[in-house]
């Protein structure tokens, strides 16, 4: 077994992992269930100026301060179309809440962590440190999101 | 039994620190029985809980300390400092316990048996015997039972029962009619300690998270069955109550004693522990439904139903007595945050063979607890290091005819929304000298900046990041960390924190921050269609600029800049500062500066517009933002949108660092000049229609006179002017006497005479950068610049002074004319200095720079002494040219500390004291 799939592992119970897919530009994601706090749709997001590229802005969830975060700018992808919100997934992270921003959000999926596959190793590194892994669906490889990471490296982007 | 624990942890911890400051007020007062009995109480009951809890160690250094301590009270023993600093030894080594108590959950392994010892040879130093000492504590009917038994060692560590306990209590109780409350009430106005807020009884005052019954009285009324309870109801304490319980209960008993002598027991003072964390909830709940309320303000504004208006107004009405009931559970008395500060001075003292006395004012001045907090660490540093650093020795302080005891001085006080902290000591003050190397040193400045900052700036390098002036790293201060740690941790919850010191009288730092931190009042700012919050603590004015406003934002050197009544102010524009997408160049534009306070400095922050003022609820920023240092955080207005906060100081971090990265030496030189340059000058019509322009600096007093006061004697127009006789003398032709219209003179005031200039009009002073276009072979007229857009004549008044003077003749005898050199960036300086000096009897060479002074210098003329200002003499000095020569710096600054290695520093404005000093230092020359 490699470290990915006991992350994995250590995030269920059982031996099926449960993932909201999401979509980033062309791939297909999978975000653990139970990483994600909520899904939201972002509305008036204050943009930051001079903060970390990958910060879209704050936005008010319900009273709450939620820093978003673009999923495409960090995995180096092109922004999304004006006019297009796309949906936010909140995250927690310790007292705070991120919202992490896709194009869409899609059904719950199930998998058995056992299917979890390694990241092949030449795919992009930037790819590869937010993602834990992939699963084969039937049409298409699910890449399973590292929320944390994705979350976590924005945080300490501005640090380093 | 973990949360038993925990009580007794905060509970001792307090008792402690109670005992840290009044062993050191006892050491100071040993006849003072009050504040032994309250020691040896508080001491007492530590070592019961200790024994209750099952606590041997703790117990056993307790019950030593206390043996001495009763040696002492018994007046066996004599109070000395070492016996004192043995207790608090003792006292230390509890606090030690009880961190690894807090850590672990129990004791640490080990015992305490060399410190016992020793505090057992102390108590035994004398008597050997521990006689049982009744007669000696009278106000003490069973303490002192109590104690005879310990000290007959009977009751062994870990055997202390609760009915000793309870004992201990109401002892206590019993204590209260017969304590004298004389004694209390001195020692307590000795504190500037309230009543109310300090228990002396229990010795502690109200605990963070402790609410007076003042605030939840009406509660208490509803739950409380019997508010006029009897003292020592016997099941008020039972077993089954937990110690704090009991101590909660005691204490209540104890105020309600304390009521009862004074109003019949009616008003029960009565207090209740509520977890911090519960309050902290409260508060964010709180702050939430702030917003909400304004939230829902904002939309109903906008509505015409007036059904929702009045519950809506009652609603904002309860929320913000509610908003107001809750931040006051979170006030707390600054004393708290000050207890430890006696101990420390203490130590510092007796380390440092120093004699320090602490005055503290304002204790009980309340701040937020959050923010009392985060002030404890810093405050603590900066009086350890006025006690450190700014205090002399002993023998030092004598020499310098002060007392031998320094004196720290702290008082807190409200200000409008803020406290004011202020530490003031009467040590040797700030070395500038010392600070200016440290700061080269440092590469925090250079020299030709240093040579321009004011010794207050100067001063101010102490809060730089790394900055450190002892030369001596000693255990308390100065390991390199201090000020700037203090001035991050205050600036962090907005504060400000400045210095003013002057040498050999001592320092004075002051604190401002803000009361609460949760709630802020902030201004609501426009740009590029963004909103953003600046705290109002942080504004210290607004100024309208651009389109029909006098005041426009100029540029130097491409940096913006604004003159504020006479001072130039540096000017961020908030559009560029965070890279804000604006369509077009808003430079030209009407709208607002800003002016915020920066560490002190002014700096003035553009924005298009200013929207609103609101009460807002800040929240910490996001890690992935916290890097950026324009924001200190966010919040949520009334219409649900979120907008970052500014933070004054990130912002003008970036100026300063734009600044440095300009600084090289032209762009300095410039702004040398350039700020030389702009003059006010007097604008007078006299003689003719266009203007004439008078240097105001040069004008000592704008006078009216009676036409028909002015008398004509030997050929001169003259007036009475207090007292003597000034000679009028027209700045035009002749003075033109209108009838009835009263004469306007410029007086100007020189070595005890005065003359008079007559205009026929004073029309305008303005502020302008005088560019001298043309000179003049015209005597009385330096030369013609375009003042407000008009050429006019500026006035040549040494030469009016000099006609006036005709029967001065006195120095014109002068064997031989002395020859100046003038430099001086600054063509006008040149032009009004130089036709001085002549007139005054001094052969003027003036040069405008660098180049000039090097060519004269080649050609090996000779002078006399060097005039000039002070950066261009530094320069001439530091190139080894005419090196013995005095120098006499003219500058418009002349208290800017820039004149050092230089003979005089003179005002601008100040001609005769230039002549005097020329006189003087070329006279000293020839005799020399």
């Amino acid at each position: 077994m490699t470290g990915q799939t006991n992350d994995v592992s250590e995030l269920s119970a059982e031996a099926v992992n449960e993932y909201v897919s999401v979509r980033i530009g062309d791939q297909l994601f999978g975000a653990p269930v139970n990483a994600i706090r909520e899904v939201f749709t972002p509305q008036s997001v204050t943009e930051v100026p001079l903060a970390p590229s990958e910060v879209a802005g704050l936005l008010n969830l319900r009273g709450r301060i939620v820093t978003a975060i673009d999923a495409r700018r960090r995995l180096g992808l092109p922004p999304r179309e004006a006019g297009d919100a796309g949906m936010a997934l909140g995250v927690e992270r310790g007292s705070e809440i991120f919202g992490l921003i896709v194009d869409s959000v899609g059904e719950v999926l199930r998998r058995p962590s056992a299917e979890l596959e390694p990241v092949p190793a030449h795919v992009d590194s930037t790819f590869r440190s937010m993602v834990k892994g992939v699963h084969k669906l039937e049409k298409e490889l699910l890449a399973v999101l590292d929320v944390s990471a994705v979350i976590g490296a924005a945080a300490g982007a501005e640090a380093a | 039994m973990d949360d038993l624990i925990s009580e007794f942890l905060t509970e001792t911890a307090e008792s402690l620190d109670v005992i840290d400051s009044e062993l050191v007020r006892f050491e100071n007062n040993p006849d003072d029985r009050a504040i032994l009995d309250n020691i040896f109480r508080l001491l007492h009951t530590v070592k019961g809980t200790c024994g209750f809890l099952g606590l041997p160690r703790l117990e056993a250094v307790a019950h030593a300390g206390e043996t001495l301590l009763g040696k002492f009270r018994d007046g066996e023993l004599q109070v000395t400092p070492p016996m004192v600093t043995l207790v608090l030894e003792s006292i230390d080594q509890i606090k030690v316990l009880l961190e690894s108590l807090e850590a672990t959950g129990s004791e640490p392994a080990g015992d305490d048996q060399p410190l016992i010892k020793r505090l057992e040879d102390a108590a035994m130093g004398k008597l050997d015997d521990a006689a049982p000492a009744e007669a000696a504590a009278p106000a003490e009917p069973e303490v002192p039972d109590d104690y005879d038994q310990d000290l007959g060692r009977e009751l062994r560590p870990g055997e202390v029962s609760l009915a000793d306990l309870e004992a201990a209590f109401q002892n206590a109780e019993s204590d209260v009619p017969v304590e004298n409350p004389a004694d209390t009430a001195a020692a307590e106005s000795e504190e500037h300690l309230q009543a109310g807020d300090f228990d002396p009884e229990l010795g502690r005052e109200l605990r963070p998270g402790e609410v007076s019954s003042a605030e939840l009285e009406a509660a208490f009324a509803a739950a409380e069955p019997d508010p006029g309870m009897e003292p020592g109801t016997p099941e008020v304490i039972t077993k089954n109550m937990s110690t704090e319980e009991a101590l909660a209960t005691a204490m209540a008993e104890l105020k309600g004693g304390d009521a009862a002598t004074g109003e019949g027991g009616l008003r029960v003072q009565q207090t209740v522990r509520v977890g911090v964390d519960v309050l902290e909830a409260l508060m964010t709940t709180v702050s939430e439904l702030v917003l909400t309320r304004n939230q829902l303000m904002q939309t109903v504004r906008g509505l015409e139903d007036d059904e929702l208006k009045g519950p809506l107004q009652r609603l904002s009405a309860v929320t913000g007595e509610l908003q107001d009931g809750v931040m006051k559970t979170r006030m707390q008395p600054i004393g708290d945050a000050w207890r430890k500060l006696p101990r420390i001075i203490r130590d510092v003292s007796t380390d440092l063979g120093k004699k320090i006395e602490l005055f503290m004012e304002g204790q009980d001045t309340e701040l937020d607890r959050q923010v009392l907090e985060l002030i404890k660490d810093p405050l603590t540093h900066m009086v350890r290091n006025s006690a450190d650093h700014g205090l002399e020795m002993p023998e030092d302080r004598v020499k310098a005819g002060k007392s031998e005891k320094g004196t720290i001085k702290l008082s807190a006080y409200h200000e409008g929304g803020h406290i004011i902290i202020a530490i003031a000591d009467d040590g040797k003050g700030l070395d500038t000298k010392r600070i200016g190397e440290k700061a080269l040193e440092k590469g925090l400045t250079t020299h030709e900046e240093l040579a321009r900052l004011t010794e207050a700036q100067i001063h101010r390098f102490i809060f730089a990041p790394g900055f450190s002036t002892a030369a001596k790293v000693t255990n308390l201060s100065g390991r390199g960390v201090g000020m700037d740690v203090v001035r991050t941790n205050i600036e962090q919850i907005g504060g400000v924190v400045d210095v003013s010191s002057a040498a050999g009288r001592g320092s004075h730092f002051t604190i401002k921050i803000p009361l609460t931190l949760a709630i802020v009042s902030a201004l609501i700012v426009g740009c590029q269609e963004q909103r953003f919050a600046i705290p109002q603590l942080a504004v210290r004015e607004l100024v309208r600029v651009g389109m029909g406003s006098e005041h426009t934002v100029e540029k130097l050197n491409g940096a913006s800049v604004m003159r504020l009544r006479d001072r130039l102010m540096p000017i961020v524009d908030l559009q560029g500062v965070l890279r804000l997408d604006g369509g077009e160049g808003a430079d030209e534009e009407a709208g607002f500066v800003v002016v915020l306070d920066a560490g002190g400095r002014n700096v003035g922050v553009v924005v298009d517009n200013v929207l609103d003022t609101e009460e807002i609820v800040v929240k910490p920023l996001s890690d992935s933002l916290r890097g950026v240092s324009a924001y200190s955080g966010a919040t949520i207005l009334g219409d649900g949108s979120v907008i970052m906060i500014l933070d004054p100081n990130g912002l003008a971090g970036d100026i300063v660092s734009a600044m440095e990265k300009e600084s090289s030496a032209e762009a300095l030189a410039a702004a040398n000049i350039d700020m030389a340059q702009t003059q006010r000058l007097l604008l007078v019509r006299a003689g003719g229609e266009e203007p004439k322009a008078v240097p105001l600096s040069l004008v000592t007093r704008l006078e009216e006179f009676d036409p028909d006061t002015i008398e004509h004697t030997n050929g001169h127009n003259v007036v009475q002017y207090r007292g003597r006789l000034m000679p009028i003398v027209p700045l035009g032709d002749q003075i033109q006497c209108t009838e009835g219209q009263r004469q306007p003179v410029l007086v100007f005031a020189e070595n005890h005479t005065s003359i008079g200039l007559a205009v026929d009009e004073i029309v305008d002073v303005v502020e302008e950068r005088v560019d001298l276009q043309m000179g003049s072979d015209r005597e009385g007229v330096i030369g013609s610049a375009i003042i407000k857009g008009k050429a006019t004549d500026v006035v040549d008044i040494a030469w009016y002074l000099d006609q006036s003077r005709a029967g001065d003749i006195q120095r014109r005898t002068s064997k031989r004319r002395r020859r100046v050199l003038l430099v001086d960036a600054d063509a006008f300086a040149r032009r009004m200095i130089a036709p001085l000096l002549a007139a005054a009897g001094y052969d003027v060479t003036p040069t405008g720079g660098m180049h000039e002074v090097n060519s004269i210098a080649e050609a090996e003329e000779q002078f006399d002494v060097l005039v000039g200002d002070p950066a261009a003499l530094a320069r001439i000095q530091s190139e080894g040219m005419w090196a013995d020569l005095p120098t006499v710096a003219v500058t418009d600054w002349p208290d800017d500390g820039s004149g050092e290695g230089l003979t005089a520093v003179l005002p601008r404005s100040d001609r005769s004291a230039l002549i005097a000093t020329l006189d003087q230092v070329s006279q000293q020359e020839n005799a020399a």
